[in-house]
């Protein structure tokens, strides 16, 4: 009885026009990929993915792969658009969308930058990686973006994000990380950007206190003041001197966070050693 | 008694004969009189020759005097018979006025293996690639309930059927102005060989420029001529009082000036260049045609087809824009208008741009795999751009312009004369052809019913009957270039929402398309 509902059901809807057809089976009708790598979605998957991705690396911040599939999910249909724009209005943003370089431990050999001159953009890149612990090679393949051109922009922008850490100085911590996702959020306007702040839930109340007192103010002013970072061809600025490129960008760098938080750091633990000596004598003579 | 015979005499002769007696007795004294006529035209392109020729084959007014002024050589206006040659000024004729050239007898001297009527049009939006089709199915008179069924997606097949087997299923047709124009002069000889030698004779008076144009002189006694009223317009070749002048003289129009009627309007900032291209298709006269364009911010880029392999092209573009593609070689040229159809605005604009130093042909190849047609909005059977006709490459300045009233008192305007127009829905010379008609059946109107044609009783019907509507059309040709003006934002998102919308709605469809065509 089932099976001939069934046939019944599946012969109604072979019968149909040819674009209703389509309409009803579109899950499992998936296009071609433009690309290797490439996994179109429908509109549903999509925005599943983005909040699904959203609560997840908000939960753990350390998944990037989580927050790669957040930017290409809320990516479409506005924001890479009009950033692949403001690559092709600019000369130089043209001729790295003509070359299509991509930034692997292949490509930027480190051993080489380390080599270059103190004050250069190569140097201040191999110094900030070794300081962090990290490499160029840990970021994602972009998946779920149909026009490869705007594919490659979203590549683009995941593996110079380290460049913009190395001429801010700031680091891998979760308190860098959102000052530099705010200062791209008003250079590049991908929406990912933006709701990663969300994560200053996370902060310690002291650490939230001195984000929004210095860095969040340092990072809208000098996004929106600064050159599309989009657009700097950093395999050939990497002999550029760091302080001129940052001119040249207008970008101001931020108060070293580091430092500041060692210098706290040092301040608490002497105040606490003195706390402890005083107590422990006041306990030995009994005041 | 000598004085009563020879009137008698000269009463039994003929009206004409009796007529030019009176008129040269009475132009002995007195200064050289200027020379009466009923209708003088100030003009000779197709608006103005329509005109002439409309008065000339209706029988009411056959027998007026008219005077047709031209600075240009009439009698050179004629179309090569070269297939491989075509001229850059060519105008898309709708249907209307396919009946009143048809009317007047000057279609058929039309040279038509030059003339290609298209049957359909393809109009998308630059920035989002939304896309409507204009076809002449939809000009069919379908019911409510077939309207509601065509908008179940894959019902139109049947209705795209229909298409094959109506009559005349042409949207419009283009045709080379100078076809337009040696065809209606063809026309003017024809008439003018049957009325040869009498008072009604047509005088066109080619190569002659209009001097000045004054009102007549106060008369010096009460039994001469009072042609205070009248105006007066001298040429080389004389002076003639006109007892309706018309002005169909064109946009810097001197009747206007002279009427004193304002013509309120502003410029576009735009120019508009036109040019003779070579695509890579070649096809026959049984083959449907399709015209294209494509709003860009800058302003449309349109491509209307021409018989064999040739297309015209109009794109309307900044001065800035225009200026560079002048000065491209063929090559870069025909590079730059492939890419106006088919790459994103920022890469025509950087193209085009003045500091750009990279090769269009270059920047069209790279770019050209990078955009899909899908994204644009391009539609399927588009061709592509082989060749420039040499020497056909030229621009000029987009304006529009409404004269205030196209009557005054013995005064009429048509034409460019009375309106400006952007080219982007090729009605210029169409509502020209319109006012060209109806002036003329209001001339007619007049004759029949015995009015002075000069006075207000007859021309205010023309202005009652013309103005509204032009205003109309130009109106929402000039709110859709500004539209289609604005590169991003809800304005982007608002026009292409209307534009799905209407691509579906059939019957709103073809009520567009008949209001363009001109069906009254």
């Amino acid at each position: 009885m089932n099976k001939s509902a069934s046939l019944r059901t599946f012969r109604h809807l072979l019968a149909l026009p040819q674009p209703l057809r389509q309409r009803t089976f579109s899950i499992l009708n998936r296009p071609p990929p433009n690309y290797p790598g490439h996994v179109p979605l429908t509109l549903a998957e999509r925005g599943a993915l983005a909040v699904g991705s959203a609560f997840g690396s908000l939960r753990n911040p350390h998944r990037h792969d989580l927050i790669a599939a957040l930017g290409e999910a809320t990516a479409k249909p506005y924001f890479i658009s009009r950033l692949r724009t403001a690559m092709l209005a600019n000369p130089t943003g043209r001729r790295i969308l003509r070359d299509r370089p991509r930034i692997t431990s292949q490509t930027m050999s480190l051993e080489k930058l380390r080599q270059l001159p103190e004050s250069t953009v190569g140097r201040a890149y191999a110094a900030w990686l070794d300081r962090e612990g990290v490499t160029p090679d840990t970021r994602d393949q972009v998946r779920y973006i149909d026009d490869p051109e705007e594919a490659y922009v979203m590549q683009r922008y995941r593996e110079t994000h380290d460049f913009t850490h190395a001429i801010t100085g700031l680091p891998v911590i979760i308190e860098g990380e959102l000052a530099v996702k705010a200062f791209e959020f008003a250079n590049t306007l991908l929406p990912m950007t933006a709701l990663s702040l969300v994560a200053v839930v996370r902060l310690k109340a002291a650490e939230r206190k001195r984000f929004f007192e210095t860095y969040l103010p340092w990072a809208v002013g000098n996004g929106l003041k600064a050159e599309e970072v989009i657009n700097v061809y950093w395999e050939e600025e990497l002999e550029t001197d760091v302080e001129v490129l940052r001119a040249r960008l207008g970008i101001e760098i931020p108060p070293d966070l580091r430092e500041i938080r060692k210098t706290l750091r040092d301040k608490n633990k002497a105040a606490k050693a003195a706390r402890d000596a005083r107590e422990r004598l006041g306990a030995a003579t009994g005041v | 008694m000598a004085s009563t015979a020879l009137l008698r005499r000269v009463l039994a002769l003929p009206p004409p004969l009796r007529r030019s007696v009176y008129s040269s007795a009475n132009s002995h004294n007195g200064a050289r009189e200027p020379d009466i006529y009923d209708v003088v035209c100030i003009g000779g392109g197709p608006v103005g020759l329509s005109f002439v020729s409309a008065l000339r084959s209706h029988p009411s007014t056959r027998l007026l005097r008219v005077a047709l002024i031209d600075s240009q050589d009439l009698s050179t206006s004629r179309t090569t018979d070269d297939t491989e040659t075509y001229s850059n000024r060519c105008s898309s004729l709708t249907p209307a006025s396919l009946r009143f050239l048809n009317q007047i007898g000057a279609w058929e001297k039309v040279k038509r293996d030059r003339a290609q009527p298209y049957h359909a049009m393809d109009v998308w939006d630059g920035v989002s690639g939304s896309k409507i089709h204009f076809d002449s199915v939809d000009q069919q008179q379908t019911g409510l309930l077939d309207a509601v069924a065509e908008m179940i997606p894959g019902s139109r097949f049947q209705a795209s059927r229909r298409k094959y087997e109506m009559e005349d299923a042409v949207v419009a047709t283009m045709c080379e102005n100078s076809n337009t124009t040696s065809a209606l002069l063809q026309r003017l000889h024809d008439l003018s060989a049957e009325q040869l030698g009498t008072q009604s004779e047509l005088k066109m008076l080619d190569k002659t420029r209009v001097d000045s144009i004054d009102l007549g002189s106060e008369p010096k006694d009460e039994m001469l001529l009072d042609l205070s009223q009248w105006a007066i317009v001298s040429t080389s070749h004389g002076q003639l009082a006109a007892r309706l002048l018309v002005g169909a003289d064109g946009a810097n129009s001197p009747v206007r000036r002279f009427a004193d009627i304002p013509s309120p309007g502003w410029d576009y900032n735009q120019h508009g260049v036109v040019a003779t291209l070579h695509v890579d298709r070649q096809l026959t006269v049984e083959d449907l045609r399709t015209a294209y364009q494509r709003f860009l911010p800058t302003g449309p880029v349109a491509l209307l087809p021409l018989p064999g392999n040739k297309a015209s092209l109009v794109w309307s573009t900044t001065p800035q824009h225009a200026a560079k593609l002048k000065t491209l070689s063929s090559t870069d040229f025909i590079a730059a208008i492939n890419a106006a159809f088919r790459l994103m605005p920022v890469d025509i604009g950087y193209m085009l741009s003045s500091t750009s130093s990279t090769n269009p042909t270059d920047e069209l190849a790279w770019r050209g795999t990078a955009t899909p047609a899908s994204s644009t909005g391009l539609p399927r059977n588009f061709p592509r751009v082989e060749a420039v006709q040499e020497g056909s490459i030229a621009s000029f300045p987009l304006r529009m312009r409404h004269a205030s009233t196209y009557t005054g008192h013995r005064i009429a305007l048509i034409g460019d004369a009375a309106h400006t127009i952007h080219p982007l829905a090729g009605q210029g010379l169409n509502l020209g052809l319109a006012d060209a008609q109806s002036l003329a059946h209001q001339i007619a109107y007049g004759v029949d019913h015995g009015m002075d044609v000069g006075s207000c009783w007859t021309l205010d019907g023309y202005n009652n009957d013309r103005w509204a509507k032009n205003n109309a059309v130009i109106g929402v040709v000039d709110k859709l270039s500004k539209i289609y003006g604005v590169s991003s934002g809800p304005v982007v998102w608002g026009r292409s929402v209307g534009v799905e919308v209407l691509e579906r709605l059939g019957g709103l469809k073809g009520w567009v398309m008949g209001a363009a065509a001109g069906m009254k």
